[in-house]
């Protein structure tokens, strides 16, 4: 099976999305942005199309969720997309393609100067990224995996993952075949985080795209990304860099690294990290300048999720784990760089 | 269901007695000058603060030719969009004005296009305008001061109160053809700012710290107090009451003397002014120095004087340090939109000038018109100088015509309208804020910003009477830091020398001559104004905690009680009240 395994810097970058799903083959394509990414590889959507073949999951698949009618009640496709779940989860891979990932593996500890280097293992679908990108975040990452029965187990989690029960039930209304959305799955070093966040560079409110806007707490990403702390707010001119607002907030919850269960975990933050602040000005720039150099690769405006890592020195770039178009964008409102007087006045005084 | 207050308690088959309702004999552009009338009731209007004591006959001058001419008049010619100034209505002697909309689309957007091209013009050119409207207004004034009024005849003084009435006229012509583009580029530069995510209490501080003509006199009585204590007058100011003092120094002789001579100087140059805002019935310091002595007597009263210079150079040091911790947190192009909005406002700065036009126009402009009233009533004999106040414009027109004897009959009509006069003062304090229809919010930007007639006051009024145990007000924060005092509830600036320095004045509202006080207070509080009412503009100045727009502070807080008021955040709370304060 040559094409089971695809290492992100060394797939083809024409190749990459369909080889790798949407997430890793972005990752890869970002090689060409000269960001600062992380080791791994993906467990390749045709690893997964044998695997699926192989293993006779198509009979589970179009036996239980073919009864389905487009009208399904919520409890019946819960039930439903669960025993799916369960049986993809359960199915043994073939002992080529479980070599072939432990053998990658081995290679990644390898390229870290590790043993048994942490990872997280990442969903990467074909098309959940797309438009409207009905299934962000939906599908299963394991953040910490370490050793390769662990990374073997991730990966059927991850496949399995693709029959969440809100995945089918949107599959069921669109008229779409799981078959069209084949899951590849991302295995890649655990970056050692101080500090981790998201950043646009457009304002994901008003759309201004003028600025660069950070979003940072302590540890992993995996709690600002789900909402589940308030982190710190930050604003950088993109013209000149200046940092135009720091707001600190009080970071309640942080994703740490729970080295009993060999896990990353969502944990209370210790109150000496609740309210200080996160970046210093020379990471800000980091952090800046990574996403603007997403942002000119693709040329429009793109967020991008980042990890700080703990023995990174002054100087040395943030490592970028993920990137996609901004889509919550208001369209930014043509705003005027000259005063008017008189545009002012009808526009704030007399409410025009 | 919008709150409606009555207006029945103002509509009377007679008003000033010996004068039918109907008040429309002066020209006006929009509307006229009216008692109220119960359709009045539709629309919403609110309590003047200009003029505390109410006006005389004479006095209503004013309203013919300020609101309801002039103000107006200037919005149709540098039209407001959605506005066509001011008109008013009487509550017996009391002033309640109220804004007239347009309401048709059409009209609004091509009154829009007119000020679109009307306004940049004017405000890059505003110094200059400026300068020729003040010189305009010194000129006229130059040749009313020149008049000898005793070597005029009846016909000639009555020429002289015509000629006096136009300058008055046209002087508030000038007055609303700026206020209402300064103040149009300047809430459209506070908005900006408030929309580019800047802090507006931080805002009315870019423009702070450039010296007015009304601050300029304010140092020159601080100089006359430095005078009198290094002449050891102290002792003279302490033992009298401001109204005596003028006496009791030239009874002194030797260093005081000197120092009237010193303090005279000082009445020619800034002594042309008057205790209120447009007033004819108010005399100017050179008239009645009581004010200025009055003043100077509390000055000396302080242990230290006054630092102009530290104030000044604090309120610089503070207004940079703003401007740049504004820019600081914006885009380089949100900058340069901030930067050429910064400079086209201190260009034609309207906190500025709404400070400085007051020696020009409000505080001295009605004295022409008093002195030949004042010299017609000694020509027909009246019984007082001020009886003619009292006359209505056509009764003055008649009796110094020579067409109307100034007979028994109106004798009697000016004593019934000096009582009628007292009678509504003593109404005063207790008159509703606002009365008509309470909007809902009011969208004007005058009224808003000068007035205070935010949603925060009208909903305060609407709940007025429901409240009167509360102990906690809030208003806006119109100067910070946090001040704490005895409070004096002051209704007019005769008033005034019952502040003691450290106390906190409540009050309406404030008029440049409330200015010095703001030397000596420990906070002050008023019921109506924004964040461009002459008290926040001077707190700001003089670093005095101040909050405005509180709605009834000067009925829920009384005489002698102990309050603390945040300027920064708007709150006024009452610490201790007077046992027998309220009544």
């Amino acid at each position: 099976m040559p094409d089971a395994i695809a290492w992100v810097d060394e797939v083809a970058p024409d190749r990459a999305i369909g080889a790798c799903g949407a997430k890793m083959g972005r990752l890869a394509e970002l090689l060409r942005a000269g960001v600062s990414l992380p080791k791994g590889f993906t467990v390749t959507v045709e690893a997964y199309r044998q695997h699926w073949a192989r293993a006779g999951l198509d009979e589970v698949t179009e036996g239980t969720l073919g009864r389905l009618g487009p009208d399904a009640g919520p409890a019946e496709v819960e039930a439903a997309a669960a025993a799916v779940r369960a049986e993809v989860a359960r199915r043994e891979m073939s002992a080529d393609l479980a070599a072939l990932i432990a053998d990658a593996y081995e290679e990644l500890s390898s390229r870290c100067f590790e043993i048994n280097v942490p990872t997280a293992v990442r969903s990467s679908a074909i098309g959940e990224d797309s438009g409207t990108d009905s299934f962000a975040g939906i599908f299963d990452s394991y953040l910490g995996v370490s050793g390769p029965d662990r990374v073997l187990e991730a990966v059927r989690h991850c496949w399995a993952s693709l029959f969440n029960a809100r995945a089918v039930s949107y599959r069921l209304r669109s008229g779409t075949h799981h078959r069209d959305m084949p899951m590849a799955v991302g295995v890649i070093e655990l970056i050692h985080a101080r500090a981790s966040g998201v950043a646009f560079s457009a304002h994901p409110v008003t759309g201004k795209t003028d600025r660069i806007v950070i979003e940072t707490s302590w540890g992993w990403g995996e709690a600002v990304v789900q909402g589940l702390v308030t982190p710190d707010h930050i604003e950088v001119g993109k013209a000149d860099g200046r940092v135009l607002k720091y707001q600190v907030a009080a970071k309640n919850v942080v994703s740490a690294f729970d080295y009993a269960i060999g896990r990353v975990v969502e944990t209370a933050m210790p109150p000496r990290l609740v309210e200080r602040r996160v970046l210093d000005d020379e990471q800000i720039d980091a952090v800046a300048a990574a996403v603007l150099a997403v942002e000119r690769h693709y040329g429009y405006p793109v967020d991008v999720e980042w990890v700080l890592d703990r023995h990174r020195r002054e100087g040395e770039p943030v490592c970028v784990v993920q990137a996609r178009p901004v889509t919550v964008t208001a369209p930014a409102a043509a705003a005027p760089t000259e005063w008017n007087p008189a545009a002012m006045a009808a526009k704030y005084v007399f409410g025009r | 269901m919008a709150t409606v207050i009555p207006v029945d308690e103002f509509i009377t088959d007679e008003w000033y007695p010996g004068f039918k309702p109907g008040y429309t004999h002066a020209p006006w552009y929009i509307d006229p000058v009216q008692t109220f009338r119960k359709e009045d009731e539709e629309n919403f209007w609110f309590l003047d603060f200009h003029w505390p004591r109410g006006l005389t006959p004479m006095g209503l001058i004013w309203n013919e030719d300020g609101y309801n001419w002039s103000s107006q008049l200037a919005a149709e010619q540098m039209p407001l969009p959605p506005g066509r100034g001011i008109t008013c209505r009487l509550g017996g002697t009391h002033t309640y004005g109220s804004p007239l909309p347009v309401n048709d689309v059409r009209e609004i957007g091509q009154r829009a296009r007119r000020l679109e091209r009307m306004l940049p013009p004017f405000l890059q050119n505003f110094d200059e305008i400026w300068g020729h409207m003040r010189e305009e207004v010194n000129e006229s004034w130059d040749y009313f001061h020149g008049v000898d009024l005793s070597a005029l005849s009846l016909a000639d003084l009555r020429e002289n109160l015509i000629q006096a009435r136009q300058y008055h006229k046209r002087a508030f012509e000038i007055h609303f053809q700026v206020m209402y583009p300064l103040l149009a580029n300047y809430v459209g530069f506070y908005s900006m700012c408030t929309e580019l995510g800047l802090d507006p209490g931080q805002i009315g501080k870019f423009l702070q710290g450039y010296d007015t003509k009304i601050m300029e006199t304010d140092r020159e009585l601080w100089r006359l107090t430095t005078a009198a204590r290094a002449a050891g007058l102290e002792p003279v100011f302490a033992a009298h009451e401001a109204g005596g003092i003028r006496a009791a120094l030239a009874a002194h002789g030797g260093s005081a003397s000197t120092w009237l001579t010193t303090f005279d100087d000082f009445l020619q140059v800034y002594g042309w002014r008057t205790e209120g805002s447009c007033d004819i019935a108010l005399p100017s310091w050179i008239e009645d120095p009581t004010p200025a002595l009055g003043m100077i007597k509390t000055f000396l009263r302080k242990d230290r004087d006054h630092d102009f210079e530290a104030a000044r150079n604090a309120a610089v040091e503070e207004r940079e340090a703003a401007v740049d911790a504004a820019r600081s947190t914006l885009t380089l192009d949100e900058q340069k939109l901030f930067d050429g909005g910064l400079a086209s406002c201190r260009a034609a700065n309207f906190p500025w000038w709404q400070d400085d036009h007051n020696y020009y126009i409000d505080l001295r402009i009605s004295l022409p018109m008093r002195w030949a009233c004042q010299a017609i009533a000694d020509r027909i004999g009246a019984d007082t100088q001020d009886d003619t106040l009292y006359l209505f414009w056509e009764e003055i027109m008649d009796v110094s015509g020579g067409r109307r004897p100034y007979d028994a009959g109106l004798r009697s009509l000016v004593e019934q309208r000096k009582q009628y006069f007292d009678y509504w003062l003593r109404r005063r304090p207790n008159l509703p804020k606002v009365v008509g229809t309470i909007p809902e919010s009011v969208n004007d930007p005058i009224l808003i910003e000068i007035f205070g007639l935010n949603s925060h006051f009208l909903r305060a009024v609407e709940a007025a009477g429901a409240n009167s145990t509360v102990k906690t007000l809030t208003g806006v924060p119109a100067s910070k830091g946090l001040g704490r005092g005895v409070a004096r509830v002051l209704h007019n600036a005769d008033e005034l020398h019952r502040l003691s320095p450290g106390e906190v004045l409540v009050c309406e509202s404030t008029s440049p001559n409330w200015t010095p006080a703001f030397a000596k207070i420990a906070a002050c509080v008023c019921d109506g104004g924004g964040t461009l009412s002459h008290a926040a503009i001077v707190g700001r100045e003089y670093g005095v905690p101040t909050v405005t727009a509180v709605g009834l502070a000067t009925m829920v807080i009384a005489d002698g009680d102990e309050v603390e008021v945040n300027g920064s955040t708007g709150q006024v709370t009452v610490l201790k009240q007077m046992p027998n304060g309220r009544g």
